[in-house]
């Protein structure tokens, strides 16, 4: 990747130096994710029949969905980035695989999130061109809720007049669609068999996990930035232990560096915090100098 | 060809099937369950035409909420 150095920047922290670095920490491998992305989808699938046979209170079975939902996302984020199988072609199947079944819980077709999401790297907070765009720049969280649950914030009829030309973006959105049509027509189906199950099992716990993964993974880390490699996503706290949102108080370095894995971010900031200081990330001289792997403590 | 013409009504019209099946069979759902209506003649008709209703309102607003 060509980048224009700033010649307020010293050669010591130079981009080569940083890829290098970021580099050391992209080489394992994910088998976290690949466990949270295909356990969550079972147990989700087990609700099923454990609900439908009375062995689990629906209730029950509508907290545990929901929590499958809110876990559902980040394993996909990966496959989307071919993390697991780090280039190796022969590997490529095990992106598709859990970038395909952990979507399951959230209705969402993969082929659309993964050229979205890239979409969303090359073009982060461009009003026309990031699809993340009208959830990043929002007024407030509750409006960004308001618009997941209408389904307001998907506009990828929107997306696909704009990348028009793209025809890996194009074949992409026609590959989606046969899934995209079974996750509209799955839950009409079952709710005429199961109409509270359907509900509680799926419809809600979609609508929670979506909200979740809008408000941590594209809301809070773009909140008040601009663009350029190094100004568009921050780094934040919040009152939250970084538990229970994945994290995504260290999302910069994401888009700074995808290829490294999500449970080695931490020790990669760590190594990085340096450079990220000299090219003025947004909050980067908020950084602790070490990021503690106890994920009860907010940072 | 057959598949745009779905995708498009499925587009200009997604929100009422949505309303009517989804919501009207839970509303059916809820009002034989919850309610004194159970076992009551034309308890659905309520039902799906609520159903249908509020996913009418949301086709012609463009948006649910």
């Amino acid at each position: 990747m060509a980048l224009r150095e700033s010649s307020e920047i010293s050669a010591e922290f130079s981009f080569e130096t940083e890829k290098a670095i970021a580099k050391s920490f992209s080489k394992r491998f994910q088998w976290e994710m690949i466990l949270i992305g295909l356990g969550q989808a079972a147990i989700w699938l087990s609700l099923w029949p454990l609900v439908l046979n009375g062995f689990l209170d629906l209730w029950v079975g509508f907290l545990i969905a929901s929590l499958c939902a809110c876990f559902a996302y980040l394993p996909s984020h990966e496959a989307q980035h071919g993390n697991y199988s780090r280039g190796n072609p022969k590997l490529r199947w095990l992106d598709s695989l859990v970038g395909h079944i952990t979507l399951i819980t959230l209705k969402f077709p993969y082929h659309i999130l993964r050229i979205t999401h890239m979409k969303h790297h090359a073009y982060t907070n461009d009003p026309e061109k990031d699809p993340d765009y009208q959830n990043a720049h929002n007024t407030s969280v509750l409006k960004v809720i308001k618009n997941v649950l209408d389904g307001s914030t998907l506009q990828f009829d929107k997306y696909l007049d704009v990348f028009q030309n793209d025809k890996a973006f194009v074949n992409s959105f026609h590959q989606a669609i046969p899934i995209a049509l079974f996750y509209k027509a799955a839950p009409l189906v079952l709710v005429v068999l199961f109409p509270f199950e359907t509900l509680l099992l799926w419809w809600m716990p979609a609508k929670i996990g979506s909200v979740y993964t809008t408000v941590f993974f594209s809301y809070y880390p773009h909140l008040g930035t601009s663009t350029g490699r190094y100004q568009n996503t921050r780094f934040w706290s919040h009152w939250m232990p970084r538990f229970f949102n994945h994290s995504m108080q260290l999302h910069f370095i994401h888009h700074l560096h995808p290829s490294i894995g999500h449970y080695d971010e931490p020790k990669a900031i760590e190594a990085l915090k340096p450079f990220l200081i000299a090219r003025k990330v947004p909050g980067a001289d908020q950084i602790p100098d070490r990021v503690t792997f106890n994920p009860l403590i907010r940072i | 060809m057959l598949i745009e013409k779905i995708l498009n009504h499925i587009s200009n019209w997604g929100k009422f099937w949505f309303g009517l099946i989804f919501l009207g069979c839970l509303f059916n759902a809820i009002l034989e369950k919850f309610t004194s209506l159970n076992g009551t003649s034309y308890t659905w008709v309520f039902a799906f035409g609520l159903g249908a209703l509020i996913g009418l309102i949301a086709k012609i607003r463009g948006a649910w909420l």
